[in-house]
């Protein structure tokens, strides 16, 4: 009982002061419970196939015999297959659950279309389905990034336009007239992703435009769905959890603000830099280079801000998880970035291009700083909106550890063999096979911090069933005193 | 930073403007782009690139299907930006018109296998090909490339005996006495787009070395 | 190529006049002089700033 006490010492003295207030927020946490859940946990459902997905195409790139019989199990149909599930199935869906909940708290606003955007994640999955199959049985478009074939997407788009309505029209609802700097972050991602994804669809897709123009869209495609989609939700949610968790604003308000302009800016122009070296004029290239080198600015900002506001608190690190997995997140972020500039300039791409540094590169982007962030949200969203606490302290430990050894493991050795993989391909006088067999050891070690990653996926899925398993039993009064009875009751009773 | 407009406008502007930069630009100046023609030292005109007819463009479908892109690229960098010319992955670089009517344009991103711009002018023959897809290890030992049996058929061998396009193993990869591997006509196709890939015309943005263009 | 040089050499003088005016804009209606007012957003009455939430690892062996 004494950690409990210690935990209401926490607590602010005056706790009972405001039952209105109180109930407005657990009102506020209530609305959004069915579409956050079902959007988290079929993203959760999608982040098990697509781990096992990659197990799979790993295993496949060390043990080429392994599986090759069946042709939608092939390594060329695997990996797309991976690819979309993680990106549309998982990271996009999690990031809309942690995305509504945030609008909904920031604007101080019950979210007004829970049964609506519960059917629209309903019509998301169906496509992702559909299109997921579509991939494994030879469908794929074999553009990267965007290989669900193309009868799936419409679906897709239909029903995102559903939630990004509904969600633009909960911020235009808002209470709160002053705008906090998450909720920039999140509603640019809300407009940006339909605006790429249609270009995307069309100029590839549906009136597929002429020679390598094509490549030029994919890639200011893919790279902006990082960074206009997963980043600014990453980023937003940082914004709040970090302050919130630690009990302290952010370190500088005002570099928060270049840091959302910057961005904005500079970002989207960096797509390009994945065909240096490709049969491209110039000057597209180059713009891309350019940008890429001017994301210092927002990524120095961020990470000042970000790190600053953690000085003095690192010690609450041992006691929230949440906080665990977003700083995590958020050290990944800065490292990632710093690591894209360097990929992109011409002398060094000149070596990890092509190689299995971009793969690590990429996992330390969309798996060590977005991944990890939503899991550390999911630690503070879930216990709010179902009201129940987390069932076992031990699995929160296995997952934490689990993904943050197991993505250490994967991005470091993986970064380094890439590069030895490029400075060998560089070397005209190493016969390829040779530089081939050279990155099977680091290839090998990859699978292994997958199951590792996988091992972590395994108890947060577990935590989260037993949790959901107990939001059916009866109500217990929780150790950690999230709400008072009077809020409960001013819920059930709505 | 409350003025909710301001932010929206914001928010579309930055966008638009590598909308317009990377998207619609490269569209204006590439989306124009047409064949070259030209006269060969023999007299003959010659227009370049061509349309893929036929298996070829079939055989196109499956690369995309399969996924090779997620393994080989088909983009020659350079001289001087890695050795892609050095390892005889092309003589000249790639240039935009090379892909004029590549659907969809397959330039990949990753090497874990070969570059195949120019894969049919270093292989061009049916065997080795089908060999390297039934199992890369007969012609290349070590590879991490996947076999693709389901591209082949096993069979007993005909009364009239062995199929002419039988594929010829021995070894530890050797069938069954009265069984043969005969390809699909998905493994026919690919590999005849396989063979089709190759960038040996001379461009005026992007000649062939002089040394290889006397050659030819 | 004429209109693309005009539409360059057009924005090289509109952005950056936008951008000045939105500029003088959100300073003259005083955006910037409540930015820090907006940092104390995520917090309120109930979790005030100061307070730590979340600490649920430290509960120890005594979980019921």
């Amino acid at each position: 009982m004494s950690s409990t006490n210690t935990l209401k010492a926490l607590m602010p003295g005056d706790v009972q002061s405001d039952p209105a207030r109180r109930a407005m927020l657990a009102e506020i946490d209530a609305s959004c419970r069915v579409p956050v859940l079902f959007f988290v946990v079929s993203g959760l459902m999608w982040l098990l196939l697509g781990t096992l997905l990659a197990l799979v195409a790993s295993i496949k790139l060390h043990n080429p015999e392994f599986l090759a019989a069946w042709e939608w199990l092939t390594f060329g149909r695997v990996r797309p297959a991976h690819l979309n599930t993680v990106i549309y199935g998982f990271a996009s869906q999690t990031g809309i659950g942690v995305t509504l909940w945030l609008m909904c708290r920031l604007c101080r606003v019950p979210f007004p279309a829970p049964g609506l955007t519960t059917v629209a994640a309903l019509f998301w999955n169906l496509g992702l389905t559909i299109g997921v199959v579509g991939i494994l049985v030879g469908d794929s478009t074999a553009i990267e990034w965007l290989e669900l074939p193309r009868y799936s997407t419409p679906i897709l788009f239909f029903s995102y336009a559903l939630v990004a309505v509904w969600s633009v029209i909960t911020f235009r609802l808002r209470r709160e007239r002053h705008l906090y700097v998450s909720q920039w972050y999140l509603l640019a991602a809300l407009l940006w992703f339909p605006w790429l994804y249609a270009t995307a669809q069309i100029m590839l897709l549906i009136e597929p435009v002429r020679g390598v123009v094509q490549a030029s869209v994919n890639w200011w495609f893919a790279h902006n769905v990082l960074g206009l989609w997963f980043t600014p939700i990453g980023l937003g949610a940082i914004y709040y959890f970090i302050p919130k968790v630690v009990g302290r604003p952010i370190h500088s308000y005002y570099l928060s603000v270049l840091g959302f302009w910057s961005l904005a800016l500079f970002y989207n122009w960096n797509g390009l830099h994945h065909l240096i070296g490709g049969p491209m004029p110039a000057w597209m290239i180059t713009v891309s280079v350019v940008a890429s080198v001017m994301m210092l600015i927002p990524v120095i900002t961020v990470a000042i801000n970000h790190h600053f506001t953690m000085v003095g608190h690192f010690g609450k690190l041992r006691h929230s998880p949440t906080l665990r997995f977003i700083v995590f997140g958020a050290m990944a972020y800065t490292l990632t970035s710093l690591q894209g500039v360097a990929n992109s300039l011409r002398s060094y791409s000149e070596i990890v291009h092509f190689t299995h540094h971009t793969v690590a590169h990429a996992h330390l982007g969309v798996y060590g700083f977005f991944t990890m962030v939503m899991f550390g949200s999911l630690y503070y969203i879930v216990p709010r909106i179902t009201q129940r606490e987390w069932p076992s302290l031990a699995l929160i430990s296995v997952h934490f550890w689990g993904c943050a050894l197991g993505l250490i493991l994967y991005v470091v050795p993986l970064s380094y063999g890439g590069i030895l993989q490029g400075l060998g391909m560089n070397d005209a006088s190493i016969p390829f096979l040779k530089v081939v067999e050279g990155t099977l050891p680091w290839l090998r070690i990859r699978t292994g911090a997958g199951l590792l990653l996988a091992l972590g996926h395994v108890a947060f899925v577990v935590n989260l069933g037993w949790l959901l398993c107990r939001v059916f039993g009866p109500y217990r009064k929780p150790v950690v005193e999230l709400f008072t009875e009077t809020g409960t009751a001013a819920v059930t009773a709505k | 930073m409350n003025y909710g407009p301001l932010l929206f406008l914001g928010i579309l502007f930055t966008l638009a403007s590598s909308w317009v930069g990377l998207v619609l630009m490269p569209n204006r100046q590439l989306g124009a782009l047409t064949a070259n023609t030209s006269t060969n030292d023999t007299g003959v005109v010659v227009v370049y690139p061509q349309p893929r007819h036929g298996e070829a463009q079939q055989g196109a479908e499956h690369y995309r299907s399969l996924g090779c892109v997620y393994c080989h690229s088909q983009q020659v960098r350079p001289e001087g930006f890695g050795s892609d010319i050095e390892r005889g992955w092309g003589r000249r670089r790639t240039v935009s018109r090379d892909y004029l009517y590549d659907k969809p344009v397959m330039l990949g991103t990753s090497r874990t296998g070969p570059d195949l711009t120019n894969i049919g002018e270093r292989q061009s023959s049916h065997d080795w090909h089908y060999s390297h897809l039934y199992n890369p290890q007969i012609t290349s030992k070590g590879s991490v490339m996947p076999p693709y049996p389901f591209l082949f058929e096993k069979r007993r061998v005909p009364a009239s005996g062995p199929s002419s396009d039988a594929l010829k193993l021995s070894g530890e990869f050797a069938v069954e006495d009265g069984w043969e591997v005969v390809p699909r006509p998905q493994a026919r196709q690919l590999v005849e787009y396989l063979r089709s890939l190759k960038t040996t015309v001379d461009l005026p943005e992007a000649p062939l070395p002089k040394a290889a263009a006397v050659e030819e | 190529m004429n209109v693309i040089a005009l539409i360059l050499l057009g924005s090289v003088v509109v952005v950056p006049a936008v951008a000045l005016w939105s500029l003088h804009w959100a300073s003259r209606t005083g955006e910037f002089r409540l930015l820090n007012r907006a940092a104390l957003l995520p917090f309120d009455d109930e979790e005030p700033v100061g307070q730590a939430t979340d600490q649920i690892l430290n509960r120890g062996g005594d979980r019921r």
